[in-house]
This record gives structure tokens, sequence and C-alpha cells, in this order.
């Protein structure tokens, strides 16, 4: 599970420290899912990163699966993510020197799993590409680019998935076929689901939903 | 191994070609002309010790000693004990004055007897090589004396009171410690002979020759403190100092050549390398997000690193081994030299250099990639902690001396190295720098063309001044190599000529001498001058008689001297102090004038006007030194210690001499005119000097293969600077494109960008290998300075248009792809 207390991000610029977030405070149970919404600039993707551990929070504390990544460096924290999160991109973030079945290898090879071929090859066909697994990115569309990249993120079983805007970049229909992939394995895998969108439709389809405004969490937001 | 998975990923997706290609020629270029110069050098001092006939002679006129046999036997040295004198051979009626060589079964250690029974042999066919030298009871005569004491194989020939039989005709043989012994008539036998001629022997020559050279050299370093004053050691340094000359300079040139082509191949793999990294920077971001430690990234990119460095090492040490073998078939084929094994050092040597390579360009480039933050997978424009270009130069400077201190061992050319491209650097900088801020004052007004070239070198500032900087270098060390080669070439071709004397011709009369001018007449063969030549002991100076100690400082006090009168100076003679004869007035009425020898005067401290006394053959020659010449030695001309006025020795019944050029065509003319005149003394220097040639065109061989490589580590460098502007270039041409620009523009101001550059480039370029060349020749090769005009017109010139072109060549498919493609491709 993910709990989150007074979480408050500042960055120093020119002009004095900048508030990002400020005092977002937060629980998702395990198995729960989550739509982070807001407009753009409002600090989605910086709690993004904070809550799977890419960053830290300037204040506040964060906890992955009971593991505290306020408390850890970041070699800690690549422990923990190591362990527990999978990510899936806005710009899909596929490697272009690689094949689709690399792509999806690559987090199974970084865990060390021996099995990473046969695993990637059933995520691939569990997303319908598995024809097309030598295929490069540059040879894919963007629909098919953000199947692979959800195969890759469902492969190495994370139990917390972590998705920034991942029908960003995508028409709406494709969009929406990526958007039932993404729940139908994630139903099966059970994993916690925190997601960014701009979507309603996306964000309706979660358990629970947050709208974020200037950094702060807009009060009325809570358990749909 | 996830590292060799990764690696092969990355190979077959073509990021890492570039960088592979350059380690890969690094390591050609330091294999190819390691081994070249390692077989080259050991070929060169078998050939040169053939000259000498072993690797070291000590020689002079007390036996040598036994304790040092001793030594040398115990070290497994080489041996042969000979000597040499002057003395009349008899055969039947004929008697004749010869040079006799006496030599045990061993001689030669280096080098080859080649013998015949045809007297002056030039065919192969008539020509075979001795395996051992003569046996007791035989002896084998040269053409010449051959001729002049009208003998047949298997006569009698007397040595001394020694009665020995003809055997062969010999037809060439190791020059020896002293070259001129070989003037004239000679003659070799076994030295069991020598006791049974009754000639009191007055020369001991020993003869060594090792495998191992550094022993050699250590045994004769133990043994110099304990020579007699009457003994000396000769080597192919000490025997042939000019030869040697030539072969250090050589030998320093393919160092600074070698070290050179490395920088260059170290520049593109500096380049490739930054470029590899700054395309994986996402690559690392997402790995991190996915867990991976910056340990393991680090683990996982420098393992790829040193797998790469390891594979493209021993793919450059195949390469290289290749390069240098065809070098050394071609030398064979023209030669007919083998060129001998080089050992395993300069391959060990090439694979550490090429480690170094990759530890001290690669890895700096590569340092910084565990660092990316994963944060940077959802955050593009998080800036990543890069070293700082100029920290990576600063790097491979560092590199760059530590390499040329490495391989050179010698401090004067790690110096001039670093000063010439540190003065192209900061050139560079300085003047690309100022050019670009002066350039924003008249942007505006500019045309199409050259507005957007000058708006393109505006936005990639600080790409333009690293590409000035590297281009600059690139052409500095080519055309400091060009520059080098030319000159040392030139330098070699001038110090033996084709033309250079390969006769000497003495024991002429006067009617000889009619004879000798019409034979060149007729066969239309430059004369050089013919000196009338007699031969004098000094008896006194300044009415003292030499002392004891006077006579040990030079050999001429203990030997009848060859001295001449003339009227010219010859062009390699310069009077540095007193006047010639056109100038001088005697005080003396009753002596000759006469020139000395400067260095001569120098060692037995004479003056201007001094009174000398010489002896010939018993009658007194006063003189007075006229004036002090300094005489060019190297020259095969002749030269004399001691020239008098003209006239001054007709008195004395003087003999000619000279020297002449006998082109290989009129060989038998001269041979038959020699046979026909049978009291000349003739010295056939002809195939040393070929042997020089032969060595300085082997060595202008390698020359031009360093040259070569250099010139491919060159392209590399500069196509890969070229193509570390690409990716920026791709998108904004994509953008210019989609809104209408033509391809023609595009590619105009392409063509006018790197224009500039390489224009800028070859002028910083022409001025760094100026003062490289500075350095490099007050420091290490010791020649007077002259400026390269030629070049300072042509290097801009050719940095303009070579870069110019490679820039339009490498950005044309950035150009004529279509936007929408290039677009995506950019995103």
């Amino acid at each position: 599970m993910i709990k989150v207390q007074g979480i408050t991000k500042k960055v120093a610029t020119q002009e004095g420290d900048l508030i990002i977030l400020r005092d977002i405070s937060l629980a998702v149970a395990q198995g729960e899912s989550l739509a982070i919404t807001g407009a753009s600039g409002s600090g989605k993707s910086t709690l993004l990163g904070i809550l799977a551990g890419l960053d830290v929070p300037t204040t506040g504390s964060v906890s992955l699966n009971n593991h505290s990544l306020t408390c850890l460096d970041e070699e800690g924290r690549a422990q923990v993510r190591a362990d527990n999160v999978g990510f899936i991109f806005q710009s899909f973030q596929l490697l272009p020197g690689l094949s689709a079945l690399e792509n999806v290898m690559l987090p199974l090879e970084l865990r060390g799993n021996k099995k990473a071929k046969s695993l990637a090859l059933d995520f691939l066909a569990q997303v319908g590409l598995d024809k097309r697994m030598s295929h490069y990115p540059q040879q894919l569309s963007g629909g098919e680019q953000q199947r692979v990249a959800v195969a890759r993120a469902f492969a190495s079983q994370p139990k917390i998935l972590f998705a920034d805007e991942p029908t960003g970049n995508l028409d709406s229909a494709t969009g929406a076929r990526i958007i039932d992939l993404l729940f139908e394995l994630n139903a099966e895998q059970g994993a916690t689901l925190v997601l960014i969108t701009h979507e309603d439709r996306l964000a309706a389809r979660c358990q629970t939903r947050i709208e974020l405004s200037a950094g702060e969490m807009m009060p009325s937001q809570g358990k749909q | 191994m996830l590292a060799l998975k990764l690696l092969l990923r990355n190979w077959r997706s073509g990021e890492l070609k570039l960088l592979a290609v350059s380690l890969i020629l690094a390591v050609a270029v330091l294999s190819g002309i390691s081994i070249f110069s390692a077989r080259l050098e050991s070929t060169l001092l078998l050939q040169s010790n053939s000259i000498l006939g072993a690797d070291a002679v000590v020689s002079g006129s007390v036996p040598i000693s036994q304790e040092w046999i001793d030594r040398a036997t115990e070290d497994k040295f080489q041996q042969s004990f000979s000597t040499m004198f002057m003395s009349v051979v008899y055969a039947g009626d004929e008697m004749q004055m010869a040079s006799i060589k006496v030599v045990d079964s061993y001689y030669p250690l280096r080098g080859q007897l080649d013998i015949s029974h045809v007297a002056y042999a030039e065919n192969a066919v008539d020509i075979r090589t001795a395996s051992v030298a003569p046996a007791a009871g035989e002896v084998w005569v040269d053409s010449r004396l051959f001729s002049a004491l009208k003998v047949a194989m298997g006569d009698r020939v007397s040595v001394g009171d020694v009665d020995l039989t003809l055997t062969n005709i010999l037809i060439d043989e190791p020059v020896g410690v002293n070259p001129f012994f070989n003037f004239g008539a000679r003659l070799i036998m076994n030295i069991a002979d020598l006791p049974k001629t009754n000639i009191p022997q007055e020369n001991y020559q020993w003869l060594l020759a090792a495998s191992n050279s550094k022993k050699l050299t250590g045994f004769l370093e133990k043994i110099k403190p304990e020579l007699n004053q009457h003994q000396s050691i000769a080597t192919i340094e000490s025997s042939q100092e000019q030869l040697t000359a030539n072969l250090k300079t050589a030998k320093n040139f393919l160092i600074i050549a070698s070290v050179m082509a490395v920088l260059l191949a170290g520049v593109a793999i500096a380049i490739a390398a930054r470029q590899f990294s700054m395309r994986h920077t996402n690559q690392v971001a997402l790995m991190k997000s996915l867990g991976a430690s910056a340990v393991r990234v680090r683990l996982l990119y420098f393992g790829q690193l040193l797998m790469l460095g390891v594979v493209a090492a021993l793919f450059g040490l195949v390469i290289g081994y290749g390069i240098q073998e065809i070098v050394a078939v071609n030398i064979k084929q023209l030669y007919h030299i083998t060129l001998a094994s080089s050992g395993a050092y300069p391959y060990v040597l090439s694979f550490i250099g090429g480690l170094v390579c990759v530890l001290c360009f690669a890895l700096p480039a590569l340092w910084f990639l565990p660092g990316v933050p994963p944060l940077k997978i959802l955050r593009r424009e998080l800036a990543v902690n890069m070293p700082q270009v100029w920290l990576q130069i600063g790097l491979a400077v560092f590199a760059m001396v530590a390499l040329v201190g490495l391989f050179s061992r010698n401090i004067k050319i790690t110096l001039s190295s670093t000063l010439g491209l540190l003065v192209v650097l900061v050139v560079a900088c300085v003047v690309s720098w100022l050019l670009l801020k002066i350039s924003k004052l008249f942007i505006s007004n500019l045309g199409g063309v050259w507005r957007l070239a000058f708006a393109g070198m505006q936005k990639r500032r600080g790409q333009s001044v690293v590409q000035v900087a590297i281009f600059a270098v690139a052409l500095m060390l080519l055309l400091t190599m060009t520059i080098i080669r030319t000159s040392f070439i030139a330098e070699w071709q001038r110090q033996i000529p084709a033309d250079s004397p390969n006769h000497f011709i003495g024991n002429m009369n006067a009617a000889d001498v009619a004879d000798f001018k019409q034979f060149l007449l007729d066969r239309r063969i430059n004369v050089n001058p013919i000196y009338p030549v007699v031969r004098v002991r000094i008896a006194k100076i300044n009415t003292v008689e030499p002392s004891a100690e006077l006579r040990n400082r030079h050999p001429a006090f203990k030997q009848e001297l060859n001295v001449t009168d003339f009227a010219s100076l010859a062009s390699d003679h310069e009077i540095v102090e007193g006047q010639w004869w056109d100038l001088w007035q005697k005080t003396a009425p009753n002596s000759v004038g006469v020139s000395v020898d400067a260095e001569f005067a120098k060692l037995i401290g004479l003056h201007i006007g001094d009174q000398l006394a010489f002896s010939v053959g018993g009658l007194a020659l006063n003189a007075e030194v006229a004036s002090f010449r300094r005489i060019d030695w190297e020259s095969l001309n002749q030269n004399f210690l001691f020239i008098f006025e003209p006239t001054a020795l007709d008195r004395f019944s003087p003999i000619y001499g000279t020297s002449a050029f006998i082109p290989t065509g009129d060989t038998q003319y001269f041979n038959h005119f020699a046979r026909e005149h049978p009291n000349l003394l003739v010295l056939n220097f002809g195939s040393m000097i070929e042997n020089i040639q032969k060595i300085i065109s082997q060595v202008s061989n390698g020359i031009g293969l360093v040259l070569w490589l250099t010139l491919s580590a060159g392209c590399l460098v500069l196509f890969a600077a070229v193509m570390g502007s690409i990716e920026s270039r791709k998108q904004e041409a994509g953008l210019l494109r989609a809104l209408g620009s033509s391809r023609r523009l595009m590619l105009g101001s392409v063509l006018v960008e790197f224009a500039i550059l390489g224009f800028l480039s070859g002028l910083i370029a022409i001025a760094g290998a100026e003062s490289f060349l500075f350095a490099l020749q007050h420091l290490v090769f010791k020649n007077e300075m002259q400026p390269h005009y030629a070049y300072w017109l042509a290097s801009p010139l050719i940095g303009m248009v070579f870069i110019a072109t490679l820039g339009v060549v490498c950005c044309r498919t950035v150009v004529v792809t279509p936007p929408a493609v290039v677009l995506r491709e950019a995103t």
C-alpha cells in the first residue's frame, strides 16, 4: 500500500522558493486504483515521481509497501522500485535500439529473471503483439508502442503500477483500447494502480480520484 | 550476462559502431606502427651490422684480453677473430700491394661473403654466398688483384712466407670498422695460416654478435673502462654515424606519428563515447526507474565498454598486423629484404594502449551516466549533471601527455606535442568565439544562406567552438606529419643524392689522369676534381716535434697522411678562419701555404700563421697555416686534413685520386678501363650507398604508411565531430523544411557553415603545426626552422573544401529526408 503524510515539494528559483506541492496526504490500499487529475502545472507528475520513489519531498513522508522512501537513499529507493514498482509513460519510453520483445525483457533481465524471454513473450501475447516481437519501436504505431509498454510494465509483475498519462499521446479509440488492457491486466495481477490523467472517463474507472490545483489537493475529492 | 546482451543489442542498433571503429583504428595504428617499427629497427640493425660484419668490433694494436673472451663465451656471444694489414702479394712473377684480411672460420658474424669464379662478376648466376670463410691453405682475392696477379683458380698465391691456393674471387664483403681499408686490391685468408706468413701481427680485431643486444651493450659498457688506450670499440652507431642519426630521426618520427594517429583516434573515441552517452541518458533513467542502482548501471556500462575495448583491441591488432605485413611484403618484393620478426612486445604494448584509450578517452564521457536521476524519465527537461566539455578536453589532454610520454619516453617530444596542441586549442577557441561574437553584429544584414549558416553557428555556439578546435587539431596533426615527412625525405636525399660518388679511384699517374678524363668524356660522365696526392708525416709544429701527449690526441701523428694541393675550394668546405689562396699573403718566404681541417686545428691548438714541417718520403716540406676549413665529413666526397697551395706538391711526384659516380650502365666499361690500368686503386662504394638508399626507402615506406593511417584517423575524427551535431540539426531541419525552406537553401547554409569552420580550422591548424614543428625541430631534430609559406595558403583552402564536403555529405540525409520522418525521429 501507499501512505503519504504531509508532503511538500519546493524548488529554488531565481525569484525564491517555488512550492510545487503543498501538504499532500493520502493512502491507497493494496489492489486499489487511484487517479490523479489536474490542470497542466498542477504538480501531478511531481506527485507521481515522489510516490514512485523517483524523487523525494522537501518535507513529509512516503511509505510504499511498508518501506519508508523518505528514510532511504537513492540506492535504497532503487531497491524498493525494483521489488515493487512498474511504470507506463505518456511517451512510451521504449528503447529505440531494442525490439519489442527485448524492451519487455529489460526489467526482467535487470532483476536477473532467468525466464525473462518466455515471460516477455507471454505478456506480448497478452497485449496481442506476439507476432511483432522482433519489430523495433519505430516500426510500430503509437498504440502498439504503448501496448508494448503495458506488457513491459506488467511483465515484471509489480505490486504497484504507476501510469503517467498513458493515453496522452494516443487518439481516443486507441486510448480506450489501452485503458481496457490496463485495467484487465491490473485486475488479473491485483496490483495497486496510480495513474495520472486528464481524461474523466479514465479517472472514472479508478476507485479513488484526487484533483490537484496549484500543488494542493482539492477538498471536494475523495473516494467515489 | 546482461552487460554482454546489452553490448550486442547496442552494437546491432549501430550505436557503438563509431566508437568501435575509432577504437579499432587506434589499436590498428598503434600495433601497425609499433610492429612495423620494431621489425624495421631490428632489420635495419641487422643490415647495418652486416656492413660492420658484426654487432660490435673491439680492435686495437694489442691482443684481446683472455678474460674478456672467457666472459663473452660465458655470455654465449658469437665471436670471431681477425686481423688486417697491408702486404705485397706474389703469384709467379707478378707482385701487387694488397689489403690482407685474415679471418677465422666464423667470419663474418653479420652479413655475408659473396664469391665467384668470374672476375668482376655482376650476374646473379655467377655469384654465390660463401657458407664459411676461406679454409686453411686457401686464399680468395678480389677481381682487381685477380687481374693484377694474372692468376687462375687453383694457382698459388704467396703472402709473406706462406703459399696458399686460390679458390675463389671475392666479390663483396662487409665493409668493416674502417671502410677505407678496402681501398685497392684485397685478399682474404684463414687465420690458421697467419703464423706461417711470418708477418708480425700488429692489429687485433674481435668481432662480437649476440641475439640479445641489451646484454651485449651491457658487456661492452663493462669492458669499456678496461680498454687499453690503443683499443677501441666500434658499433654501427660509432662507425656509421650519419646512418645512425637518420635511423634515430626516423624512429622519433615514427613515434611522433604513431602517437599523433592515436591521439586523433582518441579524439574520435571521445566524441563517439560522448554521443553514445548522450543517447543513453534516457535509457539509464528508464533502467533506474525500473530499480537498477547506480552501481548496477556503472557495472553494466563499464562492463560493455571493457568488453568492447578488448574485442576492438584484438581486431585492431589483427588489422595492424595485416597493414604492416602488406608493407613488409611490398618491401620484400621491391628490395628483396625480409623484415625480421618483432617479438611479442609491440602486440602487448598496443593492446594495453587500446585499453588506455578506452580508459582515457571513452570512460570520462560515460562517467556521468550512473548519476542520471531516475526522475528524468518523467521530466525530460531535468538537467543532468554532465561533465563539462572542457573537463573532458582537459582529461583528453592529460591522457595525451600520458600516452605521448609512455610511448616516446622522450620528455622533449612530449613537451613539443603538448605545446603544439595547447596552442591550437586555445587559439581555436578564442578565434572561433571572437568570430561568433563579431558575426552577431552583421548577421541581420546577410543574405539567406549566410544568415542561416551564421544563425546555426550562433545557436550551436559551444558545439561550433568545439568543432573548430577538433578540426584544427586534426588538420594540424595531418599537416605536421606531411611537412615532417617531406622535409625528412628531402634532407635524406640531400645527404645521399642519387649521383653520389660510388667509386674512389687512386694511384693514378699523370698519363692515367689523361686516360681517365678521356674515359669519363667518352661515357659522358661528370668529372669531379682530380687531386694530386702525396703521403706525408707531420714532423714539427712551430719547429718543435709533437710531444707524446699530442701524438696521442689524433691518429694523424702516427701514420702517413694523404695530402693534396688544390686551387679551388670544394663546395662542401668552408673557410672559418684565415684566407683561401686567392686572398692569402704568406709571411715566411720559404714556406708554402696550407689549409687545415678546423676541428683538427682546434684539437691540437694550431693558429693561423703557425709553421708546420712535414716529411715527404724523407724530403722536407715547410708550410705556414693559411686557413682553417670546416669539412663535411658526412659527404662521400674526398676530403683532406691538409690542402696545400697550388703546385706546392709538384716536386714530390704526386699520384692522383678522385671520386666519381659511375652509373650502373657504365660499370662494365669502367671495369674494362680498370683492367687496362692495373696500377689504379679502386674502391667501389656502390653497394654501401645502395644499402643506405635501401634503408632510406624502407623508412620512407614506413612513414608513408604512418601518414595514411594518420589521415584515416583524422577523417574519422572529422566525421565523428560532424556526426556529433547531426542530432541537433535534425529537428531544426525538419522544422525548417516543414515551414517551406528549400533543400537548396538548407544545403547551402550547411555548406557555408562548414566551409567557414573549415577555413578557420585550416588557418589555426597551420599556425599550430608551425609552432609544433618549431618546437620539434629545435628540441628533437635539431634542424633549422623554415616557414612553410605554401602551407599557409593551402591549409585554410584544404580545410574549407574538405570540411565543407564532409559536412554536406554527412548532413545530406538530414536535409533530403521528408520533414515528417525527421520530426518523428527527433521526438
